[in-house]
């Protein structure tokens, strides 16, 4: 093995606005494989009630000092030894205990570094036109860009370690920030708040608050904005409450028009399924082919069908691995979802027992009949692909609900009905991969959208 | 055997009686055609074991199978042991929560509302207490017994008890259906309450359950309130878990004694934190000999788990008005010696047990 295991399991305590905290009982984090890693401490809704308070008396970070403190926490983060962990103690465990393939994990680190250094700017990016941060400089007839209140709180969940960028920019805009880890990964959030704290932002302005699902409740309800990752279930839960942005399943989708050879472009297909593991919402769930989709779905097939099932800690890793158990859960789900569907690659099942209690997860390519199939919404996490046949007169109703789409094409009619329509949140032509992101570029639209408001403010100070 | 002298079954709960005696006089009392209930009485028959003969003492309660779920339909008129006579009323009926299904009815007659209310009042004057002070109680009462219980210790302190009354089954309804926004409100409303109390009276005693206090840590005002004249704080009627009761005592309620009482229906009273025991510790309730008789076992086999080891509660009550012996409760504790050479164990930090037989535990603002 690379990286030697801690002998003792780490205690990720809580790191609340007077410094960190230990419950009496913490709760065991298991690796893939069942084994105790880490102990990480949840907190009573008590503790989530006095900590937002703390919060909402705090001061926001000064805008001067956003920028050299998150360049050092970032820095700090890629390669320092934080919270008694090297970066590559923390990305063993990451792996370990998420399955997310080591080398994803490497890349994720540095990714989260860069957005997390420029995660001002980012913010700045969302900011109207017509409104200035600074109401020094605010004249008569202008508007300011203001918060639409004082404590944010993150939901996150652990399917990616790059779920924790974004948030960086609430801190950004002075917002204070109580972020809600996920039970499965907290090493993240836990290394990157402590960087942060390390690099000078105060402990009650920015605060990691691990709890169970009924102070979770607390602390939705006690923030004046919340993200909220999850399934369907979640979404649909807070889809009426405004102050609440729930970011569900992606349901990236694909789209190859006939005017377009997609052999040219199968690296980005199978890129936009395979990379990150297949675990992230802007993977691609679904590719759309109009004309006959079987021979895409053959090749897509013939190269997925080559990756390695390997431990999530392995150099060569690239496929999701998760408890056995679960496996084999995921498995029948996927036979009973595939139902009636022409299976091209992981019929046969998923599974791939590693003979450790854990299991990777093989990639799976069906294909169906219709561009309106039942099963191009179900989005698992692993390389899970529908392949359907798509037509001019199927319109781009089986395009709706995407948070990325990458289309293969040169019709500007299609692309500008793309670009119009609502529930596509964003639009990649050509060579890009769904799974592409960079800083400053919204994922669902600016987070400074559901942060801000633009506020007039005439006459001087 | 010689016939046990009637007497003992008058005991207070603080007269040294022996348990094992108190316990024999109860089986004779209650399985004697001429003063015990009509449906012990009728239960009897279907026992394997005779227990006029066969419990001996406290330890051979466990003889008895877990019956309390009959409770959920016996008439409660059956429930009065006959040898009080034809006359006697049941002072007071109580529904257990309804947690789990269908409530669970008990009967408390005259000679028990006193002996629980004395055990009450004499731990609470052990706490320190304060008296002639006046109290606010956050409970619920009607069919529940935690809100009698705490309306009764104030008289008995001499406290005029003002209070908030509650519905925790609806709370736990509006919870099992996700209606989280109505649980909300249903909270704010009895806050809404304490405040009108707590602006505008002198309060020395603030009795309230665990959410409710939880909940006050967001008012500012009204911890103000509490913190300024409130001399001693009694939580019951829910679980608290350690962290919790931590945080209350050191941060939220900093100069404040926060007192744990641990009480369910079947108990027929309520057993009060041992005095002396830090927040840093575990909360530790004693038994009450030779009324309330506490065992921690392995859910499965109803082995007792050793001293220091988590297991199911099992609560027997012991009575001259009612016999509730071997009854699993909803809940879960680490097994302690108890204080004072009392019979059986001693529980430390009570949690919720997940399930009981296939229903989930639910737990409100109750």
């Amino acid at each position: 093995m690379a990286t030697p295991e801690a002998p003792q399991p780490v205690h990720l305590d809580a790191l609340g606005p007077r410094g960190p905290y230990r419950t009496r009982m913490p709760s065991a984090v298991q690796d893939v494989t069942g084994t105790e890693v880490a102990r990480l401490s949840l907190v009573p809704p008590v503790y989530v009630t006095r900590t937002l308070a703390a919060l909402r008396k705090a001061e926001p970070v000064p805008t001067a000092r956003v920028d050299a403190l998150f360049e050092a926490a970032a820095e700090e983060f890629a390669t320092g030894t934080v919270g008694g962990l090297n970066v590559h103690a923390y990305e063993h465990l990451v792996s370990r205990t998420c399955g997310t393939p080591l080398p994803v994990v490497r890349a994720a680190t540095r990714g989260t570094a860069r957005f997390v250094a420029l995660a001002r700017s980012s913010a700045e990016q969302g900011r109207p036109r017509g409104t200035l941060a600074d109401p020094e400089r605010a004249g008569a007839g202008h508007a300011i860009w203001a918060r639409r209140g004082d404590v944010f709180a993150v939901n996150a969940s652990g399917n990616h370690p790059g779920v924790h960028r974004l948030w960086l920019e609430a801190l950004a805009l002075g917002y204070r920030v109580a972020v809600r880890p996920s039970r499965r990964e907290p090493f993240t959030p836990h290394r990157l708040v402590t960087a942060l704290h390390g690099a000078g932002v105060r402990p009650d302005q920015l605060v990691l608050l691990p709890t169970d699902h009924r102070a979770a409740d607390a602390l939705i309800r006690g923030a004046d904005r919340t993200i909220v990752y999850g399934g369907d279930d979640v979404v649909a839960r807070y889809a009426g409450n405004p102050r609440v942005l729930p970011q569900g399943p992606g349901r990236s989708k694909i789209l190859v028009t006939a005017d377009t050879d997609w052999r040219r472009h199968l690296d980005t297909i199978v890129s936009s399924v395979a990379d990150e593991g297949g675990t992230a919402c802007v993977n691609a769930t679904a590719v759309l082919v109009e004309g006959d989709p079987a021979p895409l779905a053959e090749a897509l097939a013939a190269r997925l069908s080559r990756l390695p099932g390997l431990p999530p800690q392995d150099e060569r890793a690239v496929l999701p691995v998760v408890g056995l158990d679960r496996a084999r859960a995921l498995d029948s789900y996927l036979r009973f979802v595939a139902a009636g569907t022409r299976p091209w690659l992981g019929g046969d099942g998923i599974v791939e027992d590693l003979d450790d209690g854990s299991a990777a997860l093989r990639p799976a390519v069906h294909q169906v009949d219709r561009a309106d199939a039942e099963p191009l919404r179900t989005e698992l996490p692993f390389p899970c692909v529908w392949v359907a046949p798509w037509n001019r007169t199927d319109g781009i109703a089986p395009l709706q609900d995407t948070l990325v789409l990458t289309a293969h094409t040169r019709d500007r009619a299609l692309l500008d009905a793309l670009l119009a329509e609502p529930t596509v949140a964003n639009v990649y032509v050509g060579d890009h991969p769904t799974c592409w992101m960079a800083p400053g570029v919204p994922h669902d639209s600016y987070l400074s959208d559901f942060l801000m408001r633009s506020k007039a403010f005439v006459g001087a100070l | 055997m010689a016939p046990e002298p009637p007497a003992i079954l008058d005991a207070g709960p603080f007269d040294g009686v022996d348990p094992d005696e108190f316990v024999r006089a109860s089986m004779h009392w209650h399985f004697d055609p001429a003063t015990g209930s009509r449906y012990w009485l009728d239960r009897a028959g279907r026992l394997d074991f005779d227990p006029r003969r066969d419990v001996k003492g406290v330890a051979d309660l466990a003889l008895f199978p877990d019956l309390a779920d009959e409770l959920r339909d016996v008439p409660v008129t059956d429930l009065v042991p006959c040898g009080y006579g034809r006359d006697v009323r049941p002072v007071n009926v109580f529904d257990s929560g309804g947690t789990t299904g269908a409530p669970k009815r008990v009967v408390q007659l005259d000679d028990l509302v006193s002996r629980s209310t004395e055990q009450v009042d004499l731990r609470l004057r052990a706490h320190g207490l304060p008296t002639g002070t006046q109290w606010l109680t956050v409970a619920p009462t009607g069919p529940h017994l935690v809100g009698d219980v705490l309306q009764r210790a104030a008289r008995s302190l001499g406290g005029p008890g003002l209070s908030v009354d509650m519905d925790p089954r609806w709370v736990r309804k509006l919870i099992a259906a996700g209606r989280n926004d109505e649980v909300e409100s249903y909270t704010d409303h009895l806050v809404d309450q304490c405040r009108r109390i707590l602006s505008t009276q002198d309060i020395g005693v603030l009795a309230a359950t665990t959410p409710l206090l939880e909940r006050f840590a967001r008012e500012d005002d009204l911890l103000e309130r509490i913190n300024g004249s409130v001399r001693a704080i009694v939580w019951g009627g829910t679980h608290m878990d350690p962290d919790t009761r931590h945080l209350l005592a050191t941060d939220v309620f900093p100069d404040t004694p926060l007192i744990g009482m641990y009480g369910n229906t079947m108990m027929l009273t309520a057993l009060l934190e041992r005095v002396g025991v830090g927040a840093t510790e575990p909360c530790v309730f004693d038994p009450v000999s030779p009324y309330v008789f506490l065992s921690v076992v392995a859910p499965g086999t109803r082995e007792p788990v050793g001293f220091g080891e988590r297991g199911q509660v099992i609560v027997s009550h012991v009575s001259k008005s009612m016999l509730i012996p071997n009854n699993a409760e909803r809940d879960t504790a680490v097994r302690t010696r108890p204080v004072d050479g009392q019979a059986g164990d001693a529980v430390a930090d009570v949690a919720p047990v997940l399930t009981v037989e296939g229903d989930r535990v639910i737990e409100g603002v109750y």
